[in-house]
């Protein structure tokens, strides 16, 4: 059974994915799952992405796993050791099936993953999760 | 440095593998495009392609998967993804092909026997132009598929290290 979680406010989503395309499409699925935001910020890889924390509060962190420069693991890794923003759930959008990758990923911080393709259902079923207070 | 054994190669298998680009696209058009993808009933002639995105394969299978279209399908392709015109879609072309390819390689790999654990992805690529030539590896064996994505046709083409 479907846990229902009950927000008591608007999230600050950073999106991390080297694709601007795929930043947009986890945006919209966001607000289409029925999570409110106050804000976005985007990041093309895990540089970028820490760049932000360091200038941004933000609620909530959507990291895809292959990017360039720095990639999603490498960037979880990171952002264990910035003491602003451990604490950020973090769920990791990919295209890898593989259960090591999720599975690094997970034992490194993040709070879950969804898998690419994915529908606003799915999207919501694995973020609202992390986001309960 | 720790050297570790290759992967075990997983053997090809044309059909069923041909038959999993089919699904694979499929999935990714249906929930991110939101449009149904047809097989092509006959053998299309290869028209000249002007989008090329392409995904390296290495492990437990080596190669290239690449999805070749017009420009036209290119744009519509990103046009449906963000829900705008294909005007408006024009400057997303090239990440919305290199998006799709990469998901649909991923959902390829994903089906394979050992569930995808030992073949690694890279970065997608997109190439626009036809004044190419593709030459990924020797030896290689080539499945080819043929979707059609609205009126356009899409090809699906796997180059594989044997």
């Amino acid at each position: 059974m479907q846990k229902e979680v009950v927000l008591m406010k608007p999230v600050k989503a950073l999106i991390v994915d080297d694709s601007s395309v795929m930043r947009k499409i986890v945006e919209r699925s966001l607000r289409q799952a029925g999570i409110e935001l106050s804000g976005v910020v985007e990041a093309a890889n895990g540089v970028e992405a820490l760049a932000v924390l360091g200038r941004t509060k933000v609620d909530l962190i959507l990291s895809d796993i292959n990017m360039p420069v720095m990639d999603g693991l490498e960037f979880v890794r990171q952002l264990q050791g910035v003491k602003e923003a451990k604490n950020i759930p973090v769920v990791m959008i990919t295209t890898e099936g593989s259960e090591s990758n999720v599975m690094q990923a997970l034992s490194l911080g993040a709070k879950g993953y969804i898998r690419k393709p994915f529908t606003p259902d799915q999207v919501k079923e694995y973020v609202l999760p992390v986001l309960e207070p | 440095m720790k050297i570790t054994d290759p992967p075990p190669a997983i053997a090809i298998d044309r059909v069923a593998w041909a038959s999993q680009l089919c699904v694979g696209a499929q999935e990714v058009f249906a929930m991110m495009v939101g449009t149904k993808l047809f097989r092509c009933p006959d053998p299309q002639p290869m028209i000249v392609p002007e989008f090329t995105a392409m995904v390296g394969m290495a492990g437990a299978i080596c190669g290239v998967f690449t999805i070749r279209c017009s420009e036209y399908a290119a744009s519509a392709i990103a046009a449906k993804m963000l829900g705008i015109s294909i005007e408006e879609a024009s400057q997303e072309k090239w990440d919305a092909m290199g998006e799709v390819c990469n998901m649909v390689a991923g959902s390829f790999k994903s089906k394979l026997a050992d569930g995808g654990q030992n073949c690694m992805l890279s970065v997608p690529t997109v190439i626009t132009g036809a004044d190419y030539k593709l030459r990924s590896l020797a030896d290689e064996e080539s499945i080819e598929v043929c979707l059609q994505f609205d009126d356009e046709p899409l090809w699906l083409s796997l180059e594989l290290h044997k």
